[in-house]
């Protein structure tokens, strides 16, 4: 919870908003998207009903690399690539096979790689780029808002920038105002909606 | 002769030796289960024998416990099957009952979530009440709980136990007429229960399903039943063979005053009738035998002594 520097959820009924900060805080946790909201305010009114979630990104920009997951042990003719963390394990056997040909990769176990007689330095190993989480992040972000939202909202607007992002949901139409609301909420945590 | 639920678990070796005694004391087995090296077996047996089967089991490594719930058909209402509602709460509290030897089904509404959109169609109805008892699973907020409830229980005729995330007294309050039990603060979340407290609840709503089975039970007690249940499951598995060949769990289900026998109706129902008792008394003279909502199957439902003047 520490890494979110607002988190808070509004509700008229004081026990339902405890419920669904840790709801929204299970669901954040479970798809791992902690270390990339800065900001996150829920208002739900079960009276009109009206769920509403606006928040803001953190700007991230970690491209995963070789370096980050992984040991590289130049030896003589071959080089030894240590993998500590499986996650990027398939990416990056395709891009060294793309550049190395399958003939000069070989994987003998879980945790190891190795590359005969390649044309690189370990340097440009390690700064092989595998992954870059943030391609799916939009994609985890709407799934998860809509895991927090009760399910019976059906009807949603949903805007999501690159930095910002609000989410409205109600089983009736949408209020025509409903844009007040989500800028009243984006002035409760300081900031203006997208 | 009191019948009382009780689980007994206990080595494979020699448990036919305890099988045998329940029967020879006039119990019956409901549910019988072997896993790995483990038996356990769910059964009705007299009160008063209890001590004798703990007594004769002792060298077999065998204990006998209370388990209220053996011998019911436990329907687990949850509002919806989304990820919003499935694993927890719902299949938690539904695995929880069936450890304490209930038969639990989950019956997920078509429309139950949201607050106005909320709806239950009659064959959901129909299915909930032919169970023993109905669980509700509602949500975190009293608003939406107090709307939809008439909604949700319109033509229910089981008892309800309602749990939802108010507190208990709150959720007494908003229900009108008043359901038979209730438990508080089992909203939606959205993690596994585990903890010592999220455990402590999962043990109240058994504690409150039991108080109102409990209640049933004595309701029933009152114009006893023509013929008890599980006596009619073992008669049935002798008499109709093909139930034998049934894939699934629990090929007979005993309820409190029925049974589910998961054979098709339209072929089956006439055998059914036809299982005799004793004394020429067949099944169709003590029961109703319909057909069932869930699939094609066979519901028999035992008719009291003050409706068919038999007892057997």
């Amino acid at each position: 919870m520490q890494a979110i520097e607002h988190f808070e959820v509004e509700c008229p009924e004081a026990l339902g908003a405890e419920y669904y900060t840790q709801i929204a805080n299970d669901v954040l946790l479970d798809h791992n998207l902690m270390k990339v909201i800065d900001k996150l305010h829920i208002y739900i009114d079960p009276k009109v009903p009206v769920f509403v979630a606006v928040g803001t990104l953190k700007k991230i920009s970690t491209r995963v690399r070789i370096g980050d997951f992984a040991n590289v042990n130049p030896m003589e003719t071959k080089i030894t690539l240590v993998i500590s963390e499986e996650t990027y394990m398939a990416p990056m056997l395709k891009i060294l096979w793309e550049r190395f040909g399958k003939e000069k990769v070989e994987q003998p176990d879980r945790f190891t790689v190795i590359l005969y007689n390649v044309p690189a330095t370990p340097q440009e190993i390690e700064e092989i780029v595998v992954a870059d989480p943030s391609e799916s992040l939009h994609k985890d972000l709407i799934y998860a808002l809509r895991c927090i939202a009760p399910e019976g909202f059906r009807l949603r607007s949903e805007v999501f920038t690159g930095t910002k992002f609000k989410f409205v949901a109600s089983e009736n139409t949408l209020a025509e105002d409903i844009g007040t609301l989500v800028a009243d909420k984006f002035k409760l945590m300081g900031e203006v909606p997208p | 002769m009191t019948l009382v639920p009780v689980t007994y678990k206990g080595g494979i070796f020699q448990h036919d030796i305890v099988v045998d005694l329940i029967e020879d004391l006039g119990g019956y087995i409901v549910q019988k289960h072997i896993i790995a090296q483990e038996v356990v077996l769910q059964c009705f047996v007299p009160r008063e024998d209890i001590e004798l089967i703990r007594q004769i089991s002792r060298p077999l490594f065998g204990e006998v416990t209370d388990s209220p719930l053996v011998g019911t058909e436990i329907a687990i209402v949850s509002m919806s099957l989304e990820i919003h509602h499935l694993p927890h709460p719902s299949c938690d509290i539904a695995e929880y009952v069936r450890r304490l030897g209930a038969k639990s089904n989950m019956v997920s509404l078509a429309r139950g979530p949201g607050k106005r959109i909320a709806g239950l169609n009659d064959e959901e109805r129909d299915v909930i009440n032919e169970h023993d008892i109905a669980v509700y699973l509602m949500g975190n907020f009293e608003t939406c709980i107090e709307y939809k409830m008439p909604t949700l229980r319109r033509g229910i005729e089981v008892p309800i136990v309602l749990c939802g995330g108010p507190d208990k007294e709150v959720l007494e309050r908003i229900i009108s007429p008043p359901v038979d039990g209730y438990v508080g603060n089992v909203g939606r979340f959205m993690r596994r229960t585990k903890e010592a407290d999220e455990l402590a609840k999962l043990d109240e709503i058994i504690a409150e399903i039991t108080r109102v089975l409990e209640k049933k039970r004595e309701e029933i007690a009152k114009d006893p039943l023509s013929v008890y249940p599980a006596r009619l499951m073992g008669l049935i598995r002798e008499q109709i063979p093909e139930i034998l060949h049934v894939t699934s769990p629990t090929p007979l289900t005993v309820q409190m005053a029925g049974l589910r026998v998961k054979l098709p109706y339209d072929t089956f129902a006439e055998k059914v009738k036809k299982v005799t008792i004793e004394d020429g008394i067949m099944l169709g003279e003590v029961a109703e035998v319909l057909p069932s909502r869930m699939r094609d199957y066979i519901i028999v439902r035992v008719l009291p002594f003050s409706e068919t003047n038999i007892a057997v």
